[in-house]
């Protein structure tokens, strides 16, 4: 069977409920929520405009579940969504949206549009309109077990590495552990002191806990590219080593969309509540912080400022333990304007950084972080995303500044009190 | 001040920051309901525009329309973007009078013509043209001779747009509003005109001059400064409705954007000035008020500085900015009242509106159940499309 417009179209009937349709109802047009895009005000282009991003979606829902849609519909005054103009709209929902959620924040009447547009990319993956970059990565991600193409020797390579520096032993698959430790494909491969780290940490602490070679993988491309049962079945292998391990907790690690998917969606994904709870690494840090299990020696004379991740901060609600911790090492931390809940998106979430095509738009819109970060002149950007990390890193090297990209949890580890 | 002041100058010479100037700047395009992304381009623009020649001309007025437009309590934004227009001629305000007067007014059409804005209050006597003239000249020659040189003619208050009290039955004076004399009369050539108006006569035409009506008794002052902003920074006259009101101010009825409107759609009205309801501050229906047919933005940009307006210290709108307001039938005269028993049509109403709404609902759903049901798994082989 293959993708067609039908299925697409179908789709769109399908994922419109009761929220989408008072959203579209409530809509004044106002534009405000342009504003808050920075693919729009980084390209001044209105067809970015975030509302504008789901004309089909919201077509589709005026037609069939609205009287006068009906009507106008019936009577040939309104055109049907065609393949043409799915395919128009492929590069506004996929490379031109991160999902950041920051229009959603703005819009004066209370209107989701990020969660329209996580719906949206349901039916343009069911017609066929999905970036070839982010196909590839679903295909990865269901088949190898990674949208990376990560497979288990390559893990266990790192974790023998990890072991060999740091001197302790890294536990793998350990039944009854208290804390199971999922990662993401880049810390896997680009960032692997992050699991040295949590090691270091962990151990000093007392923390029980394990990683499963069955389920390591914590990024979950079926939603970044739109279709619920990919989605589904990426979480359900996460739920089933947790039950197999009976582990009490499960840590998303230092990636943005992996917590949303874990934490947030993933009960409704699978249908039927955990038997564990989801923490997130920060949180789980700064409960150790608070009952005194987490010490730090030191503090970093440089000038330190945080970049929310999107999916962590403002829509995760994980605003305050960052600062919580960094506070524990630093000396002169900043903060960038609008930072928090309100922060701007790196320009590389929600599926970009797999999508090729959007490689020079996501560079573009880098500008807007650059504004920030020039307002407060850090030497160096902590931040808990490592896809936020890879993309922070090019954009910065690309426009010739010199700021050091760190992760809050490997930071930690270096100022980890010896005793 | 110099002439050569642009609107950003001279505001700054007044002690305006640019904050302030900025935030006059984001009300106006939230009232116009521009994009936010206008006010850099409307800010931009008004600092850069040279300080406009404004002629003000008052024919059968009250000069109540001046007085609201020029009184603020503290100098406001709106204020002084008004002081900042070359005001050339106006009636109360110029200390000039006699020949003097006049020779200013022709001066101004002399640098100006084809550019200047004539501002209009007061209604034009046609009839008897003898009830109101000025230096000599009947307010027809003067107004037909000064719009002919005007980039656009902005009649405000009510007697300008709509004709107004001296309109109304049996309008003695045979008053017209600027927009029906221009209609009616704009093909004659003024008895009485001046060497400016006989230079420049070949290319007359003010039939078809633009005309924004900025009705009320008084018009809100912040109207007239958005009108004026808008005209600066579009170069074009905003978008008017069909009695030729800009549609940002006009475009609501008070009723709608009344905040005694939940109490009407309770059916909680007062019924006397003192009754229970009245003391609530239930809706003033009953008592005449002409907010449902009423268009102007009192309800939302209120009067003095924001402080209130009619229905909230407990009047009904009179429905000022209607036309023939004044003939309306008795101001505390309901506009209609229902025979029937207004509960029970009510209930009705909301019942046949339920009913529609579950018939509809219903159908949505068995659609979505359809959609759902017609859902076929999507997997990784299903993202492409064949060939």
């Amino acid at each position: 069977m293959s993708a067609s417009l039908q299925r697409g179209i179908d789709a769109f009937k399908e994922q419109i409920d009761a929220p989408v349709a008072a959203f579209f109802s409530s809509c004044v047009r106002c534009g405000l929520c342009a504003d808050a895009c920075l693919f729009y005000t980084e390209t001044g282009c209105p067809t970015r405009t975030p509302i504008h991003k789901l004309e089909p979606l919201r077509r589709v829902w005026q037609q069939e579940y609205t009287f006068w849609g009906r009507y106008a519909k019936a009577f040939g005054l309104s055109k049907p969504v065609t393949d043409e103009e799915l395919e128009k709209w492929e590069t506004l929902v996929y490379d031109s949206c991160t999902m950041c959620g920051r229009c959603s924040m703005v819009c004066p009447v209370g209107n989701d549009i990020t969660y329209m547009i996580r719906k949206m990319r349901e039916g343009m993956a069911a017609s066929g309109h999905a970036p070839e970059g982010l196909i590839g990565a679903t295909k990865r991600a269901v088949t190898i077990g990674s949208p990376m193409g990560v497979k288990l020797p390559a893990l266990q390579a790192q974790i023998r590495h990890a072991e060999k520096d740091i001197g302790l032993e890294i536990p793998v698959d350990v039944e009854g552990a208290d804390y199971m430790l999922l990662l993401s494909s880049m810390e896997i491969m680009n960032f692997p002191e992050f699991i040295g780290a949590v090691a270091k940490i962990f151990n000093k602490a007392g923390v029980s806990w394990t990683i499963s070679s069955e389920a390591f993988e914590a990024t979950n491309s079926g939603i970044q590219i739109g279709v619920s049962e990919i989605a589904a079945e990426l979480v359900q292998r996460i739920v089933d080593a947790a039950d197999k391990l009976k582990v009490k907790n499960v840590i998303s690690p230092e990636c943005g969309h992996a917590y949303m998917a874990i934490r947030w969606e993933g009960p409704n994904l699978v249908g039927k509540p955990y038997n564990f709870k989801v923490v997130h690494i920060l949180e789980l840090l700064d409960d150790l912080r608070k009952q005194g299990r987490l010490k730090t020696t030191g503090k970093e004379s440089q000038r330190l400022t945080y970049h929310d991740p999107c999916q962590i901060s403002r829509r995760g609600g994980v605003v305050e333990q960052p600062r919580n911790l960094i506070d524990m090492i630093a000396d002169d931390f900043v903060e960038m304007p609008d930072s928090g809940t309100m922060n701007w998106c790196c320009g590389a979430g929600g599926g970009v950084s797999s999508n090729e095509r959007a490689d020079d738009l996501r560079l573009k819109v880098f500008r807007r972080k650059q504004a920030q970060l020039d307002a407060v002149k850090p030497d160096a950007l902590v931040s808990a995303c490592s896809n936020c990390r890879i993309h922070l890193e090019e954009g910065l090297e690309e426009n010739g500044m010199d700021i050091t990209v760190l992760s809050l949890t490997e930071t930690l580890a270096e100022h980890l009190a010896e005793d | 001040m110099s002439k050569d002041q642009t609107i950003g100058e001279a505001l700054r010479a007044r002690g305006v920051s640019r904050r302030g100037f900025l935030k006059f700047c984001a009300a106006t395009a939230s009232m116009m309901a521009l994009p936010p992304s206008m006010v850099p381009v409307i800010a931009a623009a008004l600092e850069k525009a040279s300080r406009p020649s404004v002629i003000w001309m008052s024919f059968q007025e009250c000069t109540g329309c001046t007085e609201s437009l020029t009184r603020s309590h503290s100098p406001t934004v709106e204020g002084l973007i008004f002081d900042t227009i070359s005001l050339d001629y106006h009636h109360t305000l110029q200390a000039a009078s006699g020949a003097a007067a006049e020779a200013a007014r022709e001066a101004a059409m002399e640098e100006n013509w084809g550019k200047y804005i004539l501002v209009v209050d007061g209604s034009i006597p046609v009839g008897d043209p003898g009830y109101s003239t000025i230096a000599g000249i009947s307010n027809m020659d003067m107004l037909l001779e000064t719009a002919a040189g005007a980039a656009a003619i902005v009649s405000v208050g009510s007697c300008a747009a709509f004709g107004g009290i001296p309109h109304a039955d049996p309008n003695p004076t045979g008053a017209l509003s600027v927009r029906d004399l221009l209609q009616q009369y704009g093909d004659r050539k003024p008895d009485t005109h001046s060497a400016v108006y006989t230079a420049h006569s070949t290319d007359v035409d003010v039939k078809n001059k633009p005309i924004i009506n900025v009705p009320g008794c008084p018009p809100i002052p912040v109207v007239i400064t958005g009108v004026l902003a808008h005209f600066l920074t579009f170069g074009t006259i905003p978008e008017l409705d069909e009695l030729g009101r800009p549609m940002a101010y006009y475009g609501k009825s008070i009723h709608d954007r009344c905040y005694r409107r939940p109490y009407y759609d309770k059916g909680l009205f007062a019924e006397t000035f003192d009754d229970e309801g009245a003391k609530k501050g239930w809706c003033l229906y009953k008592l005449g008020c002409k907010g449902p047919t009423t268009y102007n933005a009192c309800a939302t940009t209120k009067w003095n500085e924001g402080t209130s307006f009619p229905i909230e210290a407990g009047h009904p709108c009179l429905g000022c900015s209607e036309p023939d307001f004044w003939d309306g039938g008795g101001f505390y005269k309901a506009i209609s009242t229902s025979t029937e028993d207004i509960s029970r049509t009510a209930v009705y109403a909301i019942g046949a509106g339920a009913a529609a709404g579950v018939a509809l609902g219903a159908l949505n759903r068995a659609k979505k159940t359809r959609a759902v049901k017609a859902h076929q798994k999507v997997g990784i082989d299903d993202l492409e499309k064949d060939g």
